[in-house]
């Protein structure tokens, strides 16, 4: 990964763990829409914990007449992207939609008055207990140049997606418990801290790159952290180098 | 050639995923002896439930379900950690770029009846094609590895395939089987090899309106 793009993600992940209200989340997704260029983002929580599935919990980019517009017309009930995307995994693209007729033609028309681009990319995000999520970008890109942007792209959305998730999770009172470092995912973030690259934590723990950075990703996913070095940081303070120091 | 059959589109096709189900009973059940739900001869789990997302290799020619895997995410309820903690007992991985593969299966159908070198190549192919078909669908969903529960009988289809993996946690013996757990680097390179393995350059995804017996299909170029 470049230098740049690292942090875009670090920024937005950042941004997003900073976020302590619904306000905040609001303008962490703006920042990040920003951020990758794209013409707006939301999230959509359903299932999360107290909510009933006729309420949604939502936080968008666009304008908050869009929101009240949706929730007045009960949109939930038709909007394909919630109807089918809650119950997907892979991430979706709007054209599989084809051409809307009848009230979806309406309900995506009046979308684009209020600001979504006519491109739209979803992200499903499946919550340990059964909570889903979806995380929406939308943009006016050539379908070409759209192309080339999610494949790019692709994994810091799913990455955004989950983390925006959780942080909605937390603030609405059902905070993720996860999961403790494992004694291999401990290891490589104590060389990390150390200053060596995964390559070079493969060499000194005999295990291949693509592994090490796997136990990286996931100890930085289990401490909420938007980089290795703040995972570090966070291991520090919680004192989880203690055993092995 | 892959089909990519989302839980909430399994009604469109209900004919191929109902014999993934009978395939797996026969496979699970039926040949290895797992200790695994079978209900009217189809083996169903509670990860079914969780709206995994199922891969399903079909020839292109009958239409005929050749082998089947399931991907979930580890950000969600999963195999490894719900059930095979006893593999990984400091922790499984969890991660939204790191998906889990499980209840892969070869149909039985598809060899028993043909001569066994045919038979073994079509085996050898299917197997092929579906890891084919679970590194491209990660790569385009942006997922960096894939983690999955095996036996030695797996673990010697993935050399045989020149699959490579590395096993975390602690190997152990789950009834009869001595059960590994492994992660899998969704690459470029990973999808090169195994292309080059099974002799599948191009991508082995069905485009999104194939319809059994129709051939080919359409052809995405990766």
């Amino acid at each position: 990964m470049k230098n740049d793009e690292n942090t875009k993600t670090e920024a937005s992940l950042k941004e997003i763990g900073g976020a302590a209200n619904q306000v905040m989340i609001e303008a962490v997704i703006c920042s990040l829409a920003s951020r990758y260029g794209v013409k707006s983002a939301a999230y959509l929580g359903a299932g999360i914990s107290g909510m009933p599935a006729s309420e949604p919990f939502l936080a968008v980019t666009y304008s908050a007449d869009w929101v009240e517009h949706y929730k007045e017309h009960r949109y939930v009930r038709i909007d394909p992207v919630v109807s089918i995307g809650l119950r997907r995994l892979l991430p979706f693209d709007w054209t599989e939609f084809g051409e809307p007729e009848g009230v979806l033609k309406t309900f995506f028309g009046e979308a684009s008055e209020f600001g979504l681009g006519r491109r739209g990319l979803t992200i499903p995000v499946h919550g340990r207990g059964g909570d889903r999520a979806l995380f929406t970008i939308t943009t006016d890109l050539s379908e070409r140049d759209w192309k080339r942007e999610k494949l790019h792209y692709m994994r810091d959305f799913q990455l955004l997606a989950v983390h925006i998730h959780d942080k909605v999770l937390e603030l609405e009172g059902a905070p993720v418990s996860r999961a403790k470092l494992s004694p291999r995912e401990l290891e490589c973030l104590l060389w990390v801290s150390d200053g060596k690259t995964a390559w070079e934590c493969s060499v000194i723990l005999g295990l291949s790159e693509h592994t090490v950075r796997c136990y990286l990703e996931s100890a930085r996913y289990k401490l909420n952290a938007s980089s290795n070095t703040h995972a570090v940081s966070i291991a520090h303070r919680s004192g989880l180098f203690f055993p092995i120091l | 050639m892959i089909l990519t059959i989302e839980s909430i589109d399994r009604q469109k096709h209900p004919g191929l995923i109902d014999q993934m189900f009978r395939m797996r009973a026969e496979v699970f059940s039926g040949r290895l002896g797992w200790e695994v739900n079978v209900v009217d001869d189809r083996e169903t789990d509670r990860f079914d439930d969780e709206d995994p997302l199922y891969l399903l290799s079909v020839s292109e020619e009958t239409g005929v379900l050749q082998g089947a895997v399931r991907l979930l995410p580890t950000t969600g309820p999963y195999m490894l950690r719900d059930v095979f903690s006893v593999l990984v007992p400091g922790g499984a991985p969890e991660s939204p770029l790191i998906w889990e593969s499980s209840r892969f299966a070869i149909n039985p159908r598809v060899f028993s009846v043909a001569e066994r070198a045919e038979a073994n190549h079509i085996v050898h192919k299917t197997t092929l094609e579906l890891l084919c078909g679970i590194v491209e669908v990660c790569r385009s969903a942006g997922i960096d590895h894939v983690v999955s529960v095996f036996d030695a009988r797996m673990a010697r289809i993935f050399r045989a395939a020149d699959c490579p993996y590395e096993v975390i946690g602690t190997p152990a013996r789950i009834g009869k089987t001595m059960t590994y757990a492994g992660v899998f680097a969704m690459t470029d390179t990973m999808r090169s090899r195994l292309g080059a393995v099974g002799d599948l350059p191009s991508t082995v995804l069905a485009g999104p309106s194939w319809q059994p017996g129709e051939g080919l299909g359409e052809r995405h170029v990766a």
